[in-house]
């Protein structure tokens, strides 16, 4: 087992492991930790990827950013004496076992198919996604704008006291 | 040797782990991090693509606008569970049943 | 540079209405008391001005792909720009923050800024031409609605109907992200074009599966956005709490762009190279799959419509159950599939606006949405019972009324195609559908009751808008040959790079 295996290998199952704890703890602020442990494997990931520039994205934005609101989400809809912060779970096996299988059929189909096979060697990313975003994909870059300016006026007006109009 | 299977597994685990949450938890904030999971998964996919498969870079722009779209959703569902809260006080899906059917 | 002027000029509507969206924002923030009315006047100018270029972009039959190959402008989406800028701007123009009830007192900036921002992000989702810019519009329209349903934020039914459309959207468009990142994996690029030029080179044994998890994931995500089952659950509740301007025009303006881009989806990245769009790779059989849920969609629709007693979900239910036919123009396959759903949608466009109209107007008057206490309307308000009269068989579809060339296009095309049993079972739902329908007109006109109530004094703009759609829904049938032209200069479907 090479260094590189290893790593994946720590990296993965911090993941998963973290992922099903999110899934299925009955306690809410147990299932927000665990997800900073997901995010954290998966920009771990990124890296073994060579995905430097989305790894430090993905730490900064979900972990300082998405991560955060969530616990903040967590934290004012309880009371603050109240640590038990228990959720019921509905019907679980009828979930487990569409989860399982589709697992499995997902699984299946990404080992049997043959993807396109042009792989990319590792290198810094920064640079390129850069000229991208200005390039090919300007648009998209634009249009996101505008999708932030509408995510932003609209949970500060749905969040804010009512005002007269 | 870790080849582009091995990921694409990890992010089926995941993809299926987000599912198991969305269909099995009564929590909205809940419901929403299963979400997460599920982008998560398919960033997965698009970076392993981008590294193995494409050549190019496409799939790590991708996952970078998956990443915004991400964030502002849970902006705006966060907004909606906290109003929610101060008018019915509990976040539970099953409690939400003013619209039957 | 060039390549962006050359992107740019193709893209005016779309300009028109960022530049609206950017003034609207700014005007918002200034203090005066003008404000509301200002708004309201650049809402409409940017919408008017977008519809005016949308028609210029149809007439002109430009066909290119710009911004580097994410959007492609051809005659049919600027006929898919024409219907969607119309149902923003009458929408906008009819349903005022005076004449609905459940709008009073709110902020009016936002609410026109999303507006914009929603019609914005339709346009950009009907011409996708790329992977990244389909998620990210298709998201786009996604989060605006969400914002728009919530907009009732005092009201608890609005707060949950907005929590259940966002979590069971976001769980959607994220299934259909994991099918599209299959289909990077499988074709190494996000550009549709590219995608349809190496799927048509040849699908191997082995990635057929994989064909199949993709479609199956992204019509998650299409499905949802066209409300077709089983991805409707969010449709009736969402309909109820939303208030009902933000329903009426949700009701039309998603619906529209999640077609025109599965339209463009399934027949622009599937079909094979050389021929035209119409004929697909034979991996899928594409027709069966989507009739399935056609007919599944229709038949959901009208059942549950049937015993209905509040007007907005039983509207939900009737636009379910319209989606299930608007997909036989897309089961169709063929040039008069696109025109009939072209026909549909404007048919649909004025046949629903105007029902929604009249709920809104009762609800002001009244302040009930409950069919129970449109008892006696003839005689109350015997202008507004003859619309609804127009609106109703409209949306069952008895000619003249526009409604019925809206079925008949659609139908003849999957006639034409052969499929006689989907004909007959579509014809059997609206059968089916006529019942709830007529049941409302029986109830406004026939049954009595609330003999105690006053006239409803409507104001002379409502009057007006209900004479111009009882108008919009029965003239176009006169105007026939106008209508085929408009759709028939409408059917080139631009592939390319």
């Amino acid at each position: 087992m090479n260094g590189e295996a290893v790593v994946f290998w720590v990296f993965s199952i911090v993941t998963v492991a973290s992922a099903a704890v999110v899934v299925l703890s009955r306690t809410l602020i147990y299932s927000a930790f665990a997800l900073l442990f997901t995010f954290f494997g998966v920009a771990g990931l990124y890296v073994l990827l060579g995905a430097d520039f989305l790894a430090a994205t993905q730490l900064l934005v979900y972990v300082g950013g998405i991560l955060v609101l969530l616990l903040f989400g967590v934290m004012l809809t309880h009371k603050i004496y109240d640590l038990d912060l228990r959720t019921e779970t509905a019907q679980f096996a009828p979930g487990l076992i569409v989860a399982v299988g589709l697992f499995v059929i997902l699984s299946a189909t990404a080992v049997r198919t043959r993807w396109m096979d042009l792989p990319r060697p590792p290198a810094p990313t920064t640079r390129e996604i850069g000229r991208l975003f200005l390039g090919q994909y300007l648009l998209p870059f634009e249009a996101a704008s505008v999708l932030l300016l509408v995510a932003l006026m609209g949970a500060a007006m749905i969040v804010r006291r009512r005002r007269d109009a | 040797m870790i080849s582009l299977q091995h990921y694409l597994v990890v992010s089926a685990a995941l993809f299926s782990l987000g599912i198991l949450g969305l269909l099995t938890r009564r929590n909205a904030v809940h419901v929403l991090m299963s979400i997460e999971l599920i982008l998560n998964a398919a960033n997965v996919n698009l970076v392993a693509f981008s590294r193995f498969s494409a050549g190019n870079l496409g799939g790590q722009v991708f996952a970078v606008f998956v990443i915004v779209v991400a964030a502002s959703e849970v902006a705006v569902a966060l907004a909606i569970v906290l109003t929610l809260y101060r008018l019915r006080r509990t976040p539970n899906l099953d409690e939400a049943d003013i619209l039957k059917g | 540079m060039e390549e962006l002027l050359r992107s740019l000029a193709l893209f005016k509507p779309e300009t028109a209405l960022v530049a609206g969206l950017l003034l609207v924002v700014i005007a918002d923030s200034i203090g005066a008391a003008w404000r509301n009315a200002a708004m309201r006047l650049l809402t409409l100018a940017s919408l008017a001005v977008a519809l005016g270029l949308a028609f210029n972009l149809q007439a002109s039959g430009a066909k290119a792909s710009i911004f580097s190959g994410m959007l492609v402008v051809d005659p049919l989406g600027a006929a898919f720009k024409v219907i969607l800028v119309a149902a923003g701007l009458l929408t906008v123009l009819v349903f005022t923050f005076r004449n609905s009830r459940e709008l009073h007192g709110l902020g009016q900036g936002e609410l026109m800024a999303l507006v914009l921002a929603l019609v914005l992000s339709c346009l950009l989702l009907a011409a996708s031409s790329d992977l990244v810019i389909l998620y990210l519009a298709l998201e786009m329209v996604s989060i605006t609605s969400y914002v728009m349903v919530a907009y009732l934020k005092g009201d608890r039914m609005s707060n949950e109907a907005s929590l259940k459309y966002v979590l069971f959207g976001a769980a959607s468009t994220g299934s259909m992200l994991y099918g599209l990142s299959f289909l990077y994996g499988m074709t190494g690029t996000t550009s549709l074009p590219a995608i349809q030029a190496f799927l048509a080179g040849g699908v191997p044994e082995a990635n057929r599966f994989g064909i199949y998890a993709i479609t199956l994931l992204v019509l998650a995500g299409f499905g949802f956005k066209i409300a077709a089952v089983p991805f409707h659950f969010w449709c009736p509740d969402v309909y109820q709490g939303a208030a009902t301007p933000v329903t009426a025009l949700l009701s039309v303006l998603p619906k529209a762009a999640g077609l025109a881009i599965a339209l463009r989806f399934f027949y622009g990245t599937f079909s094979a190279p050389g021929m035209s769009p119409w004929d697909l790779e034979g991996s899928i059989n594409w027709t069966a799959l989507l009739m399935v849920i056609s007919v599944l969609t229709m038949t959901l629709g009208n059942v549950a419509a049937l015993t209905q007693t509040n007007m907005k979900r039983l509207l939900a239910y009737s636009s379910i159950a319209h989606a299930g036919y608007l997909l036989m123009g897309v089961v169709a396959l063929s040039e008069n599939g696109a025109r009939g759903l072209l026909v549909y949608l404007a048919a649909y466009l004025f046949m629903n606006l105007g029902a929604f109209l009249v709920v809104t107007l009762v609800h002001l008057h009244d302040g009930s949405f409950d069919l129970r206490d449109y008892a006696g309307l003839h005689r109350r308000a015997p202008l507004l019972t003859v619309a609804m009269a127009f609106f109703l068989l409209s949306l069952v579809g008895i000619p003249p009324f526009v409604g019925f060339l809206g079925k008949l296009y659609v139908f003849a095309a999957v006639i034409e195609k052969g499929m006689g049993v989907y004909a007959t079972i579509a014809a059997v739902n609206a059968a089916i559908a006529a019942y709830y329908y007529f049941r409302v007109l029986k109830v406004m006109t026939i049954d009595s009751g609330n003999e105690d109530k006053p006239v409803l004094r409507l104001a002379a703009a409502d009057r007006a808008w209900l004479v111009a759609f009882a108008l919009a829904n029965l003239l176009p049938i006169f105007f026939w040959g106008q209508v085929e032209a408009w759709a028939r200069g409408a059917l080139v479907l631009y592939a390319g790079r």
